[in-house]
């Protein structure tokens, strides 16, 4: 029998994996995961430029490693219910258009449109976030901007296909997937009904192993077994290093003094004067916008003492300059809640050593639940804002 | 439900037209990268993945066997995209000598060898046990 090849037609699809049942579940599942990863990158993304109204606070000091760990975590669980989901609705791609009909037409049009705006959006936020977290870059946009744009096409398009999709997914949902004993015993023969929860169950495990193949990254008990996490805790001095000194072209003058300003004074003091200053050490992390993070002891002054040390207003933000003269991240501003954080430390030691150049030496800023980014190396200059 | 739809369709409207705002500067640049997973996946990976599901359908017509090896194709085909950016960094990506900081291609064989051999491990428990209940229904009397 020859048959002339022709395009397909939804109903040439006949696995049970295509079921509304099972679309419905991997989209509710889907929902989460992309929910989980937008909150939580909204929140990276306030921090690093934080509006008027929005505040985060300095505790517990892990707070920002938690929830960017959920934020790349669960978009490394949506890169498996992602596929599974279009697989599940691939049949749908084959829908033929009501085209003689204007206002089905123009329905149909819209709900292609959102389909296809969303599909687009979620694989750019995976894609390119995989390949940021490998500090990987092989195209020309700049990553944190055109993340952040298109997660808000992923955020409005998932609302968009919510409100054309919901009293299909509502019955779906509302349909158990155990298919009635009944039925089962009127269809014998293939059981749809145990394929398809096969189906969601292989999502979810492949999800699950997805997340423990990567989530090393971030929590200390799974270092070891995770082969795909991108960064380990090791590293010089016991920490990962973004930047080097090197990459930065950083050179500490021989002369260099920590510089303090504020509104009506300055002092000025070098390292021995520093270090002459009592000490504290205190347990934090460093915890990358790339999800990887790991905890370290820092010894150094309180930026708080040190403000008041050189009779300078606490309470107000700081802005935290570097000896880098380019680059993104040469300075930082210490939120008030931050800058009067009795654990805000200028360390001068990690893990009972002298900071190495690649960790900022002469000093660096540690403060906790912050993004890695904002901890300054190679500080130079503290200006108390107003 | 009405009301609930409605009021999705006006945030989603509104997000949606905030995230293309957002993104207009950089629309020349993003495009190629928004079109091209869709593209990619409806076109070719979608086709062979059916295509690939169908062969194995012939080639194995134990159900459970069948089930077991489509999780690990698909559990393994996860884990190698994964690894994609870690194995192969174009040369655009700035030096970092801090990266990479572990051998990736060896992790990915060991984590692909530890599925692998978690799935026979299963299906030699599960013929067995198979094979037992079998032989206790055949012996009876």
């Amino acid at each position: 029998m020859i048959r002339r090849p022709r395009l397909p037609v939804p109903e040439d699809f006949t696995a049970p994996s295509h079921s509304p049942l099972v679309a419905a579940r991997l989209g509710l599942w889907l929902g989460v995961a992309f929910g989980l990863c937008f909150g939580t990158g909204l929140l990276s993304h306030y921090i690093q430029h934080p509006p008027g109204w929005f505040a985060w606070p300095t505790r517990p000091v892990n707070l920002y490693r938690v929830t960017q760990g959920v934020h790349v975590l669960s978009g490394v669980a949506a890169i498996p219910l992602l596929l599974a989901k279009l697989w599940s609705v691939y049949p749908r791609l084959f829908v033929r258009p009501p085209v003689r009909q204007p206002i089905r037409l123009s329905v149909h049009a819209l709900e292609r449109v959102s389909v296809l705006v969303l599909v687009c959006a979620a694989f750019f936020e995976l894609v390119t976030g995989l390949f940021n977290v490998a500090q990987s870059y092989p195209w020309g946009f700049f990553f944190p901007t055109a993340h952040y744009a298109v997660a808000w096409l992923v955020a409005g398009a998932v609302l968009l296909h919510v409100a054309v999709k919901l009293p299909v997914a509502r019955a779906a949902l509302g349909t158990p997937l155990r298919g009635r004993t009944a039925a089962r015993a009127a269809a014998p023969g293939r059981d749809e009904s145990s394929e398809r929860r096969a189906f969601l169950r292989t999502s979810v495990g492949v999800a699950g192993i997805a997340v423990l193949a990567t989530a090393g990254v971030t929590v200390p008990w799974l270092r070891r077994v995770s082969p795909l996490a991108w960064r380990s805790a090791s590293g010089p001095q016991g920490i990962p290093i973004n930047r080097t000194a090197a990459a930065a072209r950083i050179a500490v003058p021989p002369d260099w003094r920590l510089e303090i300003v504020w509104p009506g004074g300055r002092h000025t003091l070098s390292l021995a004067d520093l270090a002459a200053l009592p000490h504290r050490t205190a347990e934090l992390p460093i915890a990358c916008v790339e999800g990887w993070s790991a905890s370290a002891h820092w010894t150094g002054v309180p930026v708080v003492e040190l403000l008041r040390w050189a009779g300078a207003p606490t309470g107000r933000p700081v802005r935290v300059t570097s000896l880098e003269t380019d680059g993104l991240y040469a300075a930082s501003t210490l939120p008030a809640a931050h800058a009067r954080d009795p654990l805000t430390l200028l360390a001068l030691r990690i893990n009972g050593e002298q900071l190495s150049p690649d960790h900022g030496y002469p000093c660096r800023l540690i403060a906790a639940s912050r993004p890695g980014v904002l901890q300054t190396k190679w500080v130079a200059r503290l200006e108390v804002l107003r | 439900m009405r009301a609930v739809r409605l009021l999705l369709l006006v945030l989603g409207a509104a997000a949606t037209a905030y995230g293309g705002w957002l993104l207009l500067p950089q629309l020349g640049t993003t495009l190629p990268w928004l079109i091209g997973g869709p593209v990619l996946h409806d076109v070719l990976v979608a086709p062979l993945v059916g295509l690939g599901g169908l062969a194995l359908g012939r080639l194995v017509t134990n159900r459970l066997r069948l089930a077991w090896i489509a999780a690990g194709l698909m559990a393994s085909a996860t884990l190698l995209l994964i690894a994609v950016p870690l194995l192969w960094r174009p040369p655009s990506a700035p030096p970092n000598p801090g990266l990479p900081d572990r051998n990736y291609p060896v992790g990915l064989a060991v984590g692909l060898t530890v599925l692998w051999a978690a799935i026979v491990l299963i299906l030699v428990v599960a013929t067995t046990v198979d094979r037992r209940v079998t032989d206790r229904r055949t012996n009876r009397p």
